[in-house]
C-alpha cells in the first residue's frame, strides 16, 4: 500500500527577509493568472487585456500621472487602514469615514470658500475632511476602547448610514450642496479658492505630495516615537502595556480616531482636486474598501503603502481605461483588486509557516 | 561516589539476562527547525520499574516522551514493544500498545465528572451511558491501585493533586501498561507529592512501568530505580540503583559542570522598612482573593512568601507593583502611600517587580531586548534608542545573556535568557534606583545552571540593601533564600517563621490549609 502524504505546516522561527518582499510580489503575479483564466473563458486575449492596462495605467505619461493621481486617495484610505490594524483595530469603515471626509470638505469649501484665500480655504477644507471622517469612528471607537465591542462590525455598519447621507445630501430637494436650479439634481462646486488644479493640466493634483509625507511621517511615528513605541507594545501584549502602566483606552481611542481622520482627509482631497463637489458616484467607487487591501498587501508598513498604492491605482485606472478604448468589462481592475487580497492573506501562510509534504511510514505490524 | 555505572553509556541498558525490556527506544533521533532535539538516544524502562528522564528546560526529554507515546514521529531509530518493533503514529496508537501520557498540564473537561472524564475517548461504549455501572467501574479502576478518587465529583471542584489522580486512573481504565508522566510534581505541595509516590509504587508492584519526567535531582532520586539524563539531546549518562546516587553528581551530569544551590541568608543587619502593607484586603467580583494582609519588607532584607499556586500571590503581588487598587487597606514604599496610584507612581519611588509571566507581561514578545529595556523607563516623546543602547550591550554583557545583542527579538530568548533581561532591567533601576524588588517565582522553568545565577541575582540586589519580596511555588526556593517567611493560604497569611528556623513539614502543612492544631 502506498503510504498517505501529509502536509505539514511548520511554524518558522525566524521570517526570511526575502519572503517578505516575494510573497506580496507573488500574491499579485498569481491574481494576475487568475485573471487571465477569467479573461480567457470571457474570450478575450489576456495577454492584449495586460498590455493594454500596462500602457493605459503606467508605462504612458498620461497613464502615470493618472495613477498617481488616483493613487492619492488610495494611500490615504490605504494608511488610515494600516493604522488602526497594526493595533489589531479591525477599522473596515474607511469607506464611510471617506465619505463622510467628502461632505466635511464639501461643505467647507461652500460654506467659507469666498470669504478666504486659497493657500488658507485648501488646508480648511482638508482639516475638515478629516475631522468629519474622525467623527464617524468616534462612536466605534468609543464603544471598543470603554465596552470592547467589535469595531468591525460597527465601523462597517456606519458606513452604509455615511452612504445614505451622502445620498440624502445629494438627492433632497433644496440641499445646501447642490445646485439649486438644476433639472438634475449634482451637488454643487466649491469655489475656485477652495480647489487646486492639476500640474501641468494632468490629474496629479499637488496633494499626492502631501500624503506621500504623511505616509513616511506615520513611518517615523511608528518606529522612533513614545506613541508608536506605545501602540506596539498594546498590540503585542495589553499586559505587558498593563504592567508598564501604559493606557490602553486612550491609545485605543487615538488610534481609532487618527484611522478615522485619514480615510477622511482621502475624501477631502477628492474634493480640492478632481471632484470639486459632493458626488454621490463615490459609493460605487469603493476607495476605502480598496485602503484594506492596499494595506494588507503592505502588511501595514506605511512605506510600502506608498507603492502599493501605485500599484493599485495603476491596476484601477488601466482597468477603466481598457472599457473605453476597447469592450473588455471594466471590473476586471476590481476583480484583480480581489485577487490579490486573497493571494496576499493565504500568502502569510507561506510566511510564517515552512510548508512541506511528507510521506508517513506505516506501522509495520 | 559509587560505583554504579556513572559512564557515559551509549546503547541500551539492559540488566543482564532479564526478560526483554517494556518499552525501548533505540537511537531515536528527531530534528526541529534549527534543533536536534534528540540525536540517537537509546532508553528503555522494565515493566515494574520507575525509569526517570532528567534534563534542563530544552535538554529533549519532553520531546523523547512525547515520541514514546506517539505524539511525535521520529526522524530515526524506533521503538520497540516487549522486543517487538513498533511505529507509534498518534497517541491512540500508543494507548492500543498500553503506552499513556499523563501531561504536566491536565486534559481534563471541567464540567464533566471524574467517570465521565476517565471513559471520554473510550471507543467500545454503548448509545446509553449506564452512570452507575461504569462510575462503579472507574472506582474498582482506581482502588486497586489507591487511588481514592470519587467517581461522581465534578472534575471542577477537585484540587490539582486530585486532577493528576484522575489523570492517573483514565490511563490505568484505558489499559495503560507503560505511564509516562511529565513533571507530576511541579504542580503538588510537598503532602500531596509523598501521596503521589505512594501511588506509582503500588503500580510498579503491581507490573506496571513508569517514565518519570522530571529536572528536580531531590525527588528523582528519592523514587527512580534508574535515571537517564540528557542533555542537548544527547544521553549523556545511565544512572542505576536506588539511594545510590547523589544529587551532585547527577546535576553535574545534567548541566556539565558542578553546581553549588546552597542556602543563602541576609550577611548584613537589615535596615529601615521598604515596603509596608497594613490590612490589605482585595475582593474581586464578590470573591475574597486577599484578606487582612500586613507586613512590611526591610532594606537588605528578603521576604518569602510560599503557597500553591491561585492563592492570592499573582494578586497581591501586582497589587503591590500598583496594578490593581486594593478594596481597602494601605501600601507604602518608602513611607509614600502608592495605593490607588498605579504603577508609574509605584515605580517612581523605586519599585521593580519581575512577574511570573516573564513573556506577555513582563517582556514583550515581538520587541527586542533593547526596547524591552525601555518598557519600564520614562521613553520621552521621541523615544531615544542610541544612548540606551550602550547600556543595553553592557547589561548583555553583565548578566550573560545569550543573545546577537541588543536588538535580538525577546520572543527568540530561551526561558532562562529571558528571566535574565527581566531581572537586569528591573535590577538597574528605571525610573529611579530600585530600593524594593517584588519577584514572582523567579527560577520556574529555569535549567540548574540559570537558576544558580539568578539566586546570585538576587542575593547580590539582597547585600546592596534593597528589600525583596520573593513570591515562588517552590518551597526549596522560598526556604533557601527567605530571611522571613509568609505561607499564604486561600488570600491569608497563615503561617509565619524566620527563614532559618523553617520546617519544611510546619510550612507544607501551611499550604495545604492545615494548621498546626489540626495536624496533631
Amino acid at each position: 500500500m502506498r503510504s498517505p502524504i501529509r502536509i505539514v505546516f511548520e511554524q518558522r522561527n525566524e521570517t526570511a527577509k526575502h519572503l517578505s518582499v516575494l510573497v506580496p510580489l507573488l500574491s499579485v503575479v498569481a491574481a494576475l493568472v487568475v485573471g487571465a483564466l477569467f479573461l480567457l473563458a470571457t474570450g478575450y486575449s489576456p495577454l492584449e487585456t495586460y498590455s493594454n492596462m500596462l500602457s493605459d495605467g503606467f508605462t504612458s505619461s498620461r497613464g502615470m500621472t493618472d495613477t498617481l493621481g488616483l493613487s492619492t486617495v488610495l494611500i490615504c484610505t490605504g494608511i488610515s487602514a494600516a493604522f488602526a490594524f497594526q493595533m489589531n483595530l479591525y477599522n473596515i469603515g474607511g469607506e464611510g469615514q471617506l465619505y463622510l471626509g467628502m461632505i466635511g470638505g464639501a461643505w467647507a469649501g461652500l460654506a467659507l470658500g469666498d470669504q478666504l484665500p486659497t493657500f488658507v480655504m485648501i488646508p480648511v477644507v482638508l482639516l475638515v475632511g478629516s475631522l468629519a471622517g474622525a467623527s464617524w469612528i468616534l462612536l466605534p471607537a468609543f464603544v471598543r476602547s470603554r465596552l470592547g465591542t467589535s469595531e468591525i462590525v460597527t465601523t462597517l455598519l456606519l458606513t452604509y448610514i455615511a452612504a445614505s447621507l451622502v445620498k440624502h445630501f445629494v438627492y433632497s430637494p433644496g440641499s445646501f450642496f447642490v445646485t439649486k436650479n438644476s433639472a438634475f439634481p449634482q451637488g454643487r462646486l466649491v469655489p475656485d479658492s477652495a480647489s487646486l488644479s492639476g500640474i501641468g493640466d494632468t490629474s496629479l493634483y499637488p496633494t499626492f505630495f502631501l500624503v506621500i509625507l504623511i505616509a513616511l511621517a506615520l513611518f517615523w511615528v511608528v518606529k522612533k516615537t513614545e506613541y508608536g513605541y506605545r501602540i506596539q507594545v498594546i498590540s503585542d501584549s495589553p499586559r505587558a502595556a498593563h504592567y508598564a502602566g501604559i493606557n490602553a483606552n486612550r491609545t485605543t481611542m487615538s488610534v481609532m480616531l487618527i484611522s478615522g481622520a485619514l480615510s477622511g482627509l482621502g475624501g477631502a482631497v477628492l474634493i480640492v482636486g478632481p471632484f470639486g463637489r459632493l458626488d454621490p458616484g463615490i459609493i460605487l467607487l469603493g476607495y476605502g474598501y480598496a485602503g484594506i487591501v492596499i494595506a494588507a498587501l503592505a502588511r501595514n508598513n506605511f512605506s510600502a503603502i506608498i507603492v502599493s498604492g501605485i500599484l493599485f491605482a495603476g491596476l484601477r485606472s488601466g482597468g477603466d481605461k481598457l472599457q473605453i478604448s476597447t469592450d473588455t468589462p471594466i471590473h476586471i481592475g476590481v476583480m484583480l483588486q480581489g485577487a490579490i487580497l486573497l493571494f496576499a492573506l493565504g500568502g502569510e501562510a507561506f510566511r510564517r509557516y515552512h510548508i512541506h509534504a511528507v510521506r508517513t511510514e506505516r506501522a509495520t505490524q | 561516589m559509587t560505583n554504579a555505572s556513572h559512564e557515559v553509556a551509549k546503547g541500551p541498558h539492559h540488566a543482564s539476562g532479564a526478560a526483554p525490556s517494556a518499552l525501548s527506544a533505540h537511537s531515536i533521533v528527531k530534528r526541529f527547525p534549527g534543533v536536534l532535539a534528540n540525536d540517537s538516544v537509546d532508553f528503555d524502562v522494565l515493566p515494574g520499574e520507575v525509569h526517570t528522564l532528567l534534563g534542563e528546560n530544552g535538554a529533549g526529554k519532553s520531546t523523547l516522551a512525547a515520541m514514546l507515546c506517539g505524539l511525535y514521529q521520529p526522524d530515526a531509530g524506533y521503538l520497540t514493544r516487549n522486543g517487538e518493533r513498533i511505529a507509534l503514529l498518534s497517541p491512540r496508537a500508543g494507548l492500543q500498545h498500553g503506552i499513556a501520557m499523563v501531561h504536566q498540564h491536565f486534559r481534563l473537561v471541567e464540567r464533566f465528572t471524574v467517570a465521565e472524564n476517565v471513559i471520554l475517548g473510550s471507543r467500545d461504549l454503548s448509545y446509553k451511558l449506564n452512570r452507575s455501572e461504569l462510575e462503579d467501574k472507574v472506582a474498582a479502576v482506581a482502588e486497586s491501585y489507591g487511588l481514592p478518587i470519587e467517581p461522581g465529583a465534578t472534575v471542577a471542584d477537585l484540587s490539582v493533586g486530585q486532577r493528576q489522580r484522575v489523570e492517573i486512573v483514565k490511563a490505568l481504565y484505558q489499559g495503560a501498561e507503560i505511564l509516562l508522566l511529565d513533571e507530576p510534581t511541579a504542580v503538588l505541595v510537598p503532602a500531596e507529592v509523598e501521596k503521589l509516590f505512594e501511588n506509582v509504587h503500588a503500580m510498579t508492584q503491581a507490573g506496571k512501568s513508569i517514565v518519570f519526567i522530571s529536572h528536580k535531582l531531590g525527588e528523582v532520586v528519592e523514587i527512580s530505580d534508574r535515571v537517564t539524563v540528557l542533555r542537548n539531546g544527547r544521553v549523556t549518562g545511565h544512572v542505576s540503583g536506588r539511594g545510590t546516587t547523589d544529587t551532585k553528581e547527577l546535576a553535574r551530569l545534567m548541566v556539565g559542570r558542578d553546581i553549588e544551590l546552597t542556602t543563602q541568608r541576609a550577611s548584613h543587619a537589615t535596615g529601615h522598612e521598604i515596603l509596608q502593607i497594613r490590612d490589605l484586603s482585595l475582593t474581586v467580583g464578590g470573591v475574597s482573593v486577599l484578606s487582612d494582609i500586613s507586613f512590611n519588607v526591610h532594606a537588605g532584607e528578603m521576604v518569602g512568601i510560599a503557597g500553591v499556586a491561585g492563592n492570592g500571590q499573582r494578586e497581591l503581588a501586582d497589587t503591590i507593583a500598583g496594578l490593581i487598587s486594593p478594596t481597602s487597606g494601605s501600601i507604602a514604599i518608602s513611607g509614600s502611600m502608592t495605593t490607588d496610584r498605579g504603577p508609574i507612581h509605584a515605580r517612581e519611588l523605586g519599585l521593580a517587580y519581575v512577574p511570573e509571566d516573564r513573556l506577555g507581561m513582563g517582556l514583550v514578545p515581538s520587541m527586542s531586548i533593547l526596547d524591552n529595556l525601555l518598557l519600564t523607563r520614562d521613553r520621552r516623546v521621541v523615544v531615544d534608542r542610541t544612548t540606551v543602547r550602550p547600556e543595553a550591550t553592557r547589561l548583555i554583557e553583565q548578566f550573560e545573556i545569550k543573545a546577537n545583542g541588543p536588538d535580538h527579538m525577546a520572543r527568540k530568548l530561551s526561558g532562562g535568557n529571558a528571566q535574565k533581561v527581566l531581572l537586569a532591567r528591573e535590577l538597574s533601576g528605571g525610573r529611579t534606583a530600585t530600593k524594593l524588588l517584588v519577584v514572582c517565582s523567579p527560577t520556574r522553568g529555569l535549567d540548574v545552571g540559570a537558576i544558580e545565577t539568578v539566586r546570585a541575582l538576587l542575593d547580590d540586589a539582597r547585600s546592596a540593601g534593597q528589600a525583596i519580596l520573593l513570591i515562588s511555588e517552590d518551597l526549596d526556593e522560598v526556604m533557601s533564600l527567605s530571611d522571613r517567611i509568609f505561607v499564604l493560604y486561600r488570600g491569608s497569611v497563615v503561617h509565619e517563621t524566620p527563614g532559618e528556623s523553617a520546617e519544611l513539614a510546619t510550612v507544607g502543612a501551611a499550604m495545604a490549609g492545615l494548621t498546626p492544631e489540626d495536624k496533631s
